[in-house]
């Protein structure tokens, strides 16, 4: 049994495939969903289920509410249980920080679209456990998915490097150097990527993204993580050039 | 048909060559070198080679391609051009005085195009009495496969100048995308980060070179890693483009080359062509 706790798409988007493979899932959402938006083999829940074998802290945008999510699975779940929660925004180990038993989490790179990709790449901390290592690294084959371990930093790999191609593009657009479009036509003919960074962006979330640089900038404090403006507005005013 | 002068029969220029004659226009290759036109030439003739062979292109077709490229060591034979590309070494003077020549030796109103993918184009047209001619053609490499082409407006390139050009891409078979003339234009400067995070990452210890190769491959869907393009681009001349990019905006953060690529170049280990790079390859 498993219970993922969070914000909308990543909890539909993980919750489902965990459902496919068999899992049983129940799913608390941090702003409600909309009850004919709920996937099917989802359940809703505001209480934990006692049985949980797993939860899945999915929060990237509101490091309070990522919090208190931690701290609700604390305090319902035996101190064993395994916590696997998003460290793209905040690190595992500031996470684990919170808890009385720290060994039980661990980090992973969970963006809207990438959690449905081959492979994900998880962080443990100083002080996560073999144990809880080797409970995840079994989850995630099941779902068929490989892992990277990789070490507990603000962005990790794939999710640091993703965000700031759309960081750039976005200096692009503002300094009037190419429209949004063009620069997607570009480097998709001219590098190959399989999608452009405006595309990116829409499919990933101009709010993710401005979270992951947000918190990029915070950590490692220097000029080169400036956001650009454009995002930080688009994040604002939830808009960006659908694809 | 009109006549394309192409100044410079490196692999850019060749390629040009290559594609020009192809889409059925006359080609006049220039190189002062006539080992390197001869080079070319061959290289032209192999690639079309390999064109027949996957059934993309008729052997008839072929003779006739080549016939249409015509190679010479004097700017003499420039006058009948429409539209001259230089795709000469990635140095100012070099170009500007390549552009000069062209002006006194083409008709007025010839489109006078530069391949540079570094330099800025408004630098290189001031050589020019009439600026307006001239335009940036950015093509990928290698020119006959890859579809882009990045088409530069100079500060002085005029929207005719600029709506010619565009048609001739895209008779050329190509993608034609619009850019001002910014440095690293978009493709160069938009893929930065794709790098320099990476080097990043791996200099702050955060993943191996395979795993962060792996994770982008098969969490991002790219066909290749950072690490496996570097040493596919050669890691000097994609460091040469980070500096270059980095110098023409006053040391703009962003684009700060990494010591891991100056230490790689010091070494020699510069990717698939030297053997080395961040991966070994069989000797």
């Amino acid at each position: 049994m498993v219970f993922l706790i969070g914000e909308s798409p990543m909890v539909e988007e993980l919750g489902e495939q965990c459902a496919r493979v068999g899992y049983t899932i129940t799913v608390k959402f941090n702003r409600p969903l909309q009850k004919e938006k709920l996937p099917p083999l989802l359940r809703s829940s505001s209480t934990i289920p006692r049985g949980t074998a797993l939860a899945i802290e999915l929060t990237n945008t509101d490091k309070e509410k990522k919090k208190k999510n931690i701290l609700l699975l604390e305090k319902s779940l035996p101190g064993h249980t395994v916590i696997l929660s998003s460290s793209v925004t905040v690190t595992a180990t500031e996470q684990a920080s919170w808890l009385k038993s720290p060994e039980r989490l661990m980090g992973l790179s969970a963006l809207p679209t990438l959690l449905s990709q081959q492979l994900l790449e998880v962080a443990p901390t100083v002080n996560t456990s073999t144990k809880t290592v080797s409970t995840i690294k079994n989850f995630l084959e099941r779902l068929g998915k490989e892992t990277a371990v990789v070490q507990d930093r603000i962005g990790m790999v794939l999710p640091r490097i993703l965000c700031m191609l759309v960081n750039e593009a976005s200096f692009a657009v503002m300094e009037n150097a190419a429209p949004p479009r063009d620069i997607d036509t570009a480097m998709k003919l001219g590098t190959n990527y399989p999608l452009g960074p405006i595309e990116w962006a829409d499919k990933i979330g101009i709010q993710q993204v401005f979270s992951v640089l947000e918190s990029l900038h915070q950590d490692l404090g220097e000029e080169r993580y400036r956001i650009a403006p454009l995002v930080r507005q688009m994040a604002a005013g939830k808009r960006w050039w659908s694809t | 048909m009109a006549t394309i002068g192409i100044v410079g029969a490196g692999t850019m220029g060749g390629g040009i060559a290559h594609v020009a004659a192809l889409s059925g226009f006359n080609v006049l290759l220039h190189d002062i070198s006539t080992d390197v036109l001869n080079r070319a030439l061959q290289r032209i003739s192999t690639d079309l080679q390999k064109g027949i062979e996957k059934g993309k292109i008729s052997a008839e077709n072929v003779e006739q391609t080549k016939q249409r490229i015509r190679s010479t060591s004097t700017f003499d034979d420039f006058s009948p051009c429409n539209l001259v590309v230089e795709a000469a070494v990635e140095k100012l003077d070099v170009k500007k005085n390549i552009f000069s020549e062209l002006e006194q030796r083409c008709l007025p109103d010839a489109i006078l195009a530069t391949n540079t993918s570094s330099l800025s184009v408004t630098a290189i047209a001031s050589s020019v009495k009439n600026a307006e001619r001239v335009v940036g053609m950015h093509f990928f490499n290698p020119p006959h496969l890859m579809k882009l082409v990045e088409i530069v407006r100079g500060q002085k390139s005029s929207d005719e100048t600029i709506r010619k050009t565009i048609d001739l891409a895209k008779q050329l078979g190509k993608t034609p995308v619009l850019v001002n003339d910014t440095p690293g234009f978009i493709v160069n400067r938009c893929a930065r980060p794709f790098y320099g995070e990476a080097l990043r990452i791996l200099g702050e210890g955060i993943a191996s070179v395979e795993d962060i190769d792996r994770i982008v491959r098969l969490e991002g869907g790219f066909k290749m890693g950072p690490f496996e393009l570097m040493d596919l681009i050669g890691i000097d001349v994609n460091f040469a483009v980070t500096k270059s990019i980095y110098e023409q905006t006053f040391g703009e953060p962003r684009y700060r080359p990494h010591v891991i690529q100056q230490a790689m170049v010091n070494a020699g280990y510069l990717g698939r062509k030297a053997k080395q790079g961040f991966y070994k390859y069989e000797l």
